[in-house]
């Protein structure tokens, strides 16, 4: 039953990456885009060179680092109160999804209107008279950013978290509580170890979408808000330089595979 | 700034501002590609493919093309040259039938072999172009032509007219402090022209590396005024209506956008001069709706495609054709009385060194 799904891997994903990794190593020119396939190190030299890459892709792994921490914060109660309080559960889940229905730029729009300046949530702190005139330092910066990546990405966070939750045992909480642990001490000592490979789950979903996203930035971003997705696009979308933009795929992906690599470290993947 | 609220204006705005959100078409270009794939359908009458500026593909005109045709036009916008040139080449010039080139990308789409050397003889419209636009340097080369110019006009300075009561002088005012976080600047490493323009280097497309460095330093010094940079149309004009930005370089279709909504909006050439570009739709040698593309071309250098772009974009025309349904007031505005306006502008052109231009603008961003 592997094969189909070897296949699946293989045709969409190992090829299209080896081809990625290989074309990195190429030189570009401006008519024919690759032709000079003599390998070299260059597009690499560059990215070790030049400050520029370095900072910005630190700068996303924090961001999508924070995003990923917030969305853990923010799906657990959630997805526990679906688990665990309410009887009608598939009704609970069907409104986290609901707003994956609806396209991500519509999303990341509504963050627009949100945040701006004669936005509703400016709008809303100047009539309660928490600010006394509308701030502009919501929309166009990295934590108009933020707050779209963390609510665009939420439920990517809440279903496998919901799904773990669903699995731990009752009896397991009420032997836990018998045994004299208070709330706190049943949720880390028994709650989190079973439902780690949900969280593990969610946060490689919330922190590799992070990592590859440039539409954000453009969107809600201010004019220091270039993410390293944004820097691969300008390779592949303007200045034709795709040797340059595979680097960096790959600079991302050695990222993603540490973070896959420290994952697995804690077990929740075999888990899986 | 809005003033005080109480619960009913916050609550109308609000609702305002969710119907704005439901007629979002402002979506900024790149976006608007996939929105306009889907929209691709099976058929069996012909899909005349462009990938051109905002403003080029408006039902407009183009709904009266495709009727008197039989045909469906599919445009995806574009919104700089370098994304035009990167999905043109990508695909080895099959995605597209045809692109509205401006002056800085020209020479890469003739260097590419992409192109399709256009008959002029064919196009009956092409002898009321302006005499100008006959063999320009930016789409003829050894008398072959691989296009036709068809629209041109200036970047403009564009202010909100309750902030600026008089039209600014000078670029001065997208770089000045007394602004800041209310500007903005379009995204696009051509820009720099427009920096060396404000900063007195004439020869704006022949920069050395000292008057690049220059540009540089003031691209940097300018960043933390700005709100953001513009990615295209609808992205600025949405900045402006939401009172996000004050001034910004822009095209005169934003100008006329604005206005279409009543927008406070002002327009100007500051005394530094601008930068302009002139447009020519090229063919792809291989697209397989070559005859179509001809039409597509004498059509919008004819008078109903002259008249609809101009209507909608409010750019200059390279032809004369539509001078008789514009009137002579209109004609006087877009300065197709006298084309001494066009030889004043600093017309977009590929520089030499433009992966550095490139390089830099990479680096003033991140």
């Amino acid at each position: 039953m592997l094969g189909p799904s070897v296949v699946w891997l293989g045709v969409f994903y190992l090829v299209p990456l080896a081809l990625l990794l290989v074309q990195s190593f190429w030189t570009y020119d401006s008519v024919n885009v690759v032709t000079n396939q003599t390998p070299t190190l260059d597009r690499y030299r560059a990215l070790a060179s030049d400050p520029l890459y370095r900072d910005v892709l630190w700068k996303t792994v924090r961001l999508a680092a924070l995003v990923t921490v917030t969305d853990i914060a923010l799906a657990f109660p959630l997805a526990a109160f679906i688990a665990f309080r309410i009887r009608r559960k598939s009704l609970g889940l069907l409104l986290v999804i609901i707003p994956l229905w609806s396209s991500y730029l519509v999303r990341a729009y509504a963050w627009r209107t949100i945040l701006g300046t004669d936005g509703v949530l400016n709008n809303f702190l100047v009539w309660s008279h928490i600010l006394s005139h509308p701030s502009s330092a919501l929309l166009f910066s990295n934590t108009a950013m933020y707050i779209t990546f963390t609510h665009v990405w939420l439920p990517f966070m809440v279903l496998p978290l919901y799904t773990a939750l669903e699995k731990v045992p009752p009896s397991l909480m009420e032997a836990a509580r018998d045994l004299g642990a208070n709330g706190p001490r049943v949720f880390r000592h028994v709650i989190v170890p079973l439902v780690l490979p949900g969280i593990i789950a969610g946060s490689i979903a919330t922190f590799s979408l992070t990592m590859g996203d440039y539409i954000t930035p453009g969107l809600l971003g201010g004019p220091d808000s270039n993410l390293i997705g944004n820097l691969i696009f300008t390779q592949f979308g303007g200045t034709l330089d795709w040797p340059l933009g595979s680097a960096i795929s790959m600079l991302v992906l050695a990222v993603l595979a540490c973070f896959l690599v420290l994952a697995s470290r804690t077990g929740a993947l075999e888990a899986q | 700034m809005p003033g005080p609220l109480n619960r009913r204006t916050f609550l109308k705005r609000a609702a305002a501002t969710a119907a704005g959100l439901a007629a979002a078409g402002s979506i900024p270009t790149g976006i608007a590609e996939a929105a306009s794939r889907a929209t691709r359908q099976e058929s069996d009458r012909r899909n005349l493919t462009l990938i051109c500026w905002q403003g080029y593909a408006d039902p407009s005109f183009v709904r009266p093309f495709e009727q008197q045709n039989n045909c469906k036009v599919t445009a995806t916008y574009a919104g700089s040259s370098d994304e035009m040139v990167a999905k043109w080449i990508a695909g080895h010039g099959n995605t597209y039938d045809l692109v509205s080139a401006s002056g800085d990308a020209t020479r890469r789409f003739m260097n590419s072999r992409t192109l399709l050397p256009v008959d002029v003889s064919k196009l009956k419209n092409f002898d009321k172009l302006f005499p100008k636009f006959y063999t320009p340097v930016w789409n003829t080369r050894n008398g072959q032509h691989f296009g036709v110019s068809f629209t041109w006009g200036p970047d403009v300075l564009i202010y909100d007219t309750r902030v600026f009561k008089k039209a600014p002088t000078s670029w001065h005012v997208i770089y000045d402090p007394a602004y800041k976080g209310k500007l903005s600047t379009a995204d696009n490493p051509i820009t720099i022209a427009d920096v060396a323009l404000y900063l007195g280097f004439k020869d704006c497309y022949n920069l050395t590396d000292a008057q690049l460095a220059k540009c540089k330093a003031q691209l940097q010094e300018q960043k933390p005024l700005l709100r953001k940079y513009w990615g295209g149309s609808g992205d600025l004009e949405d900045a402006f209506i939401h009172r996000e930005v004050v001034a910004s370089n822009a095209w005169p279709l934003m100008t006329n956008d604005l206005r279409k909504a009543h927008y406070p909006i002002g327009e100007t050439i500051p005394r530094e001069g601008a930068t302009g570009w002139a447009d020519t739709w090229m063919i792809s040698k291989n697209s397989p709706n070559v005859d179509l593309a001809m039409k597509w071309i004498d059509y919008m250098i004819g008078p109903q495609g002259q008249k609809g772009v101009i209507d909608v974009t409010a750019y200059s025309g390279a032809s004369r054709s539509a001078i008789p349904l514009l009137g002579p007031a209109r004609v006087k505005a877009l300065h197709m009385d006298n084309l001494s306006f066009f030889d004043e502008l600093h017309m977009w052109a590929e520089p030499a060194n433009y992966a550095k231009w490139q390089k830099i603008w990479n680096d003033v961003k991140a």
